[in-house]
């Protein structure tokens, strides 16, 4: 299986890729980590004349946090992301991208390229969401931020203009009494879209029991990675107990709009997100507890 | 289509490559290298057969593009001996009969010399994740995590190499 030809180009700045974007209009790709790009192009889906390899840009494999703001480059590696950076990355992301793929995808895999490709039931995308992230894209006029629901428009479909790259994701900073968790089900344990995933992320009043604020998203059950609203409205104020989780999970599961396909029923996606919403939203307890 | 210069280290050894920009970096090594010991099985990713370690980081050569490795060191199954010695996870590969038709054995070796890099005492459950994107089509992954097992217990108080 051979790769079709390209032309190959190597920007040194993020300038110059946008430049070089710009240049050639929608006949060039980006290359992140290339593990949906190249795998695309090798099955003929998509043969692009050239290639912008942003693999080497310094600038986008960079994280820092600027006030109460975590700016996380679009070209961080999943396995970078699935070692915590350091125990300042929320919860939820270090295990979706630790759930990514296999240990060589995730050496490969970038932040950017998972959202980019914007999969249904992708590893990364799934959390973000749970975090109120948003993405900045940089195009010719410069740079725009776009909050992830108004971000993700379809399997494969998002608002990043031909002539822009993403490149940062930005989150809160894990703040006291906030915690969050990921949960992922697929029919084997390495190597697998889920069937259903699901991501949490738990905000606690001062007494430790009560919940302020929560977020439940949900993977592989709509075209998109979506939130759960009516999970979001049930934890509002609610005890932060398993009733409050089981409710939230009966909520996102009225919310998740599965279909049958060769992974599995649709049927059986609903009832499995009302069970890992449950569980997903237990483990965010117990990391708001710790934080 | 232009070819391009490919500098990189493989194996400890330093070549300069004339390449087109669509070979992978498993085609480089097989093809402008000789290096066959790495082995294209899917070819998209999933199998885990070409596995290579770029900068120490097993990763599947089939979805690197040859460019990419420029200036970044590959190690593959033929630089992990030491001249005539067998690297240990070799010999218990050997030993443990992990090899059957030897098709995914450089990979699985290759993933396995990481993991044991960074852990070098894994649990078997540590063993089966860190070979987790490596496939075996004759099935035979009971004696390969046990090879991995018993090259961990050779190999600690030495160091990884």
């Amino acid at each position: 299986m051979l790769l079709p030809n390209f032309t190959y180009l190597r920007p040194n700045s993020l300038a110059e890729a946008v430049e070089m974007l710009n240049s050639f209009g929608d006949t060039a790709k980006l290359l992140a980590g290339g593990t949906d790009l190249l795998v695309n192009m090798k099955h003929g889906k998509q043969s692009p004349a050239q290639l912008i390899d942003l693999d080497g840009l310094g600038e986008l494999k960079a994280s820092q946090t600027k006030g109460e703001v975590m700016e996380l480059g679009a070209g961080l590696k999943a396995a970078q992301l699935a070692g915590g950076l350091g125990g300042a990355l929320p919860q939820t992301l270090a295990l979706g991208a630790g759930a990514l793929g296999s240990p060589q995808v995730r050496n490969r895999a970038s932040l950017g390229g998972n959202l980019a490709t914007a999969r249904p039931a992708a590893d990364m995308c799934v959390p973000l969401l749970a975090l109120g992230a948003r993405v900045a894209l940089l195009g010719p006029a410069g740079e725009r931020q776009v909050e992830l629901p108004e971000f993700f428009l379809g399997p494969g479909l998002t608002s990043l203009a031909a002539s822009e790259v993403l490149t940062k994701a930005l989150v809160a900073k894990p703040q006291l009494g906030s915690g969050s968790g990921y949960c992922k089900l697929g029919l084997r344990k390495a190597l697998e879209i889920s069937l259903a995933n699901v991501a949490s992320w738990l905000l606690l009043e001062d007494d430790g029991k009560t919940i302020k604020e929560g977020r439940v998203s949900l993977g592989a059950v709509a075209p998109t990675p979506i939130l759960s609203l009516g999970a979001a409205k049930v934890l509002a104020g609610a005890a932060a107990d398993e009733k409050t989780f089981a409710a939230a999970g009966a909520a996102a599961a009225a919310d998740a709009r599965p279909i049958d396909d060769h992974r599995g029923s649709a049927e059986y996606r609903r009832d499995m997100v009302a069970v890992l919403t449950k569980r997903c939203l237990s483990q965010a307890l117990a990391d708001a507890r710790r934080n | 289509m232009q070819k391009h210069i490919l500098s990189l280290t493989v194996n400890g050894k330093e070549h300069q490559l004339l390449i087109s920009p669509n070979k992978t970096l498993a085609q480089v090594l097989r093809e402008d290298l000789g290096l066959t010991g790495t082995k294209q099985g899917c070819q998209v990713g999933d199998c885990g057969s070409c596995t290579v370690l770029l900068d120490g980081a097993p990763v599947n050569s089939c979805l690197v593009l040859g460019l990419q490795a420029e200036g970044r060191e590959v190690l593959t199954i033929e630089g992990i001996a030491k001249g005539n010695r067998l690297h240990p996870l070799q010999e218990s590969f050997v030993q443990a009969g992990a090899i059957q038709c030897g098709f995914c054995s450089p990979g699985m070796i290759l993933s396995a010399k990481a993991l044991l890099v960074k852990n070098q005492s894994p649990s078997e459950a540590e063993i089966r994740q860190g070979l987790s994107g490596n496939l075996c089509r004759c099935t035979g992954y009971q004696k390969i995590v046990e090879a991995v097992m018993d090259a961990s217990h050779k190999m600690n108080g030495e160091v990884a190499s």
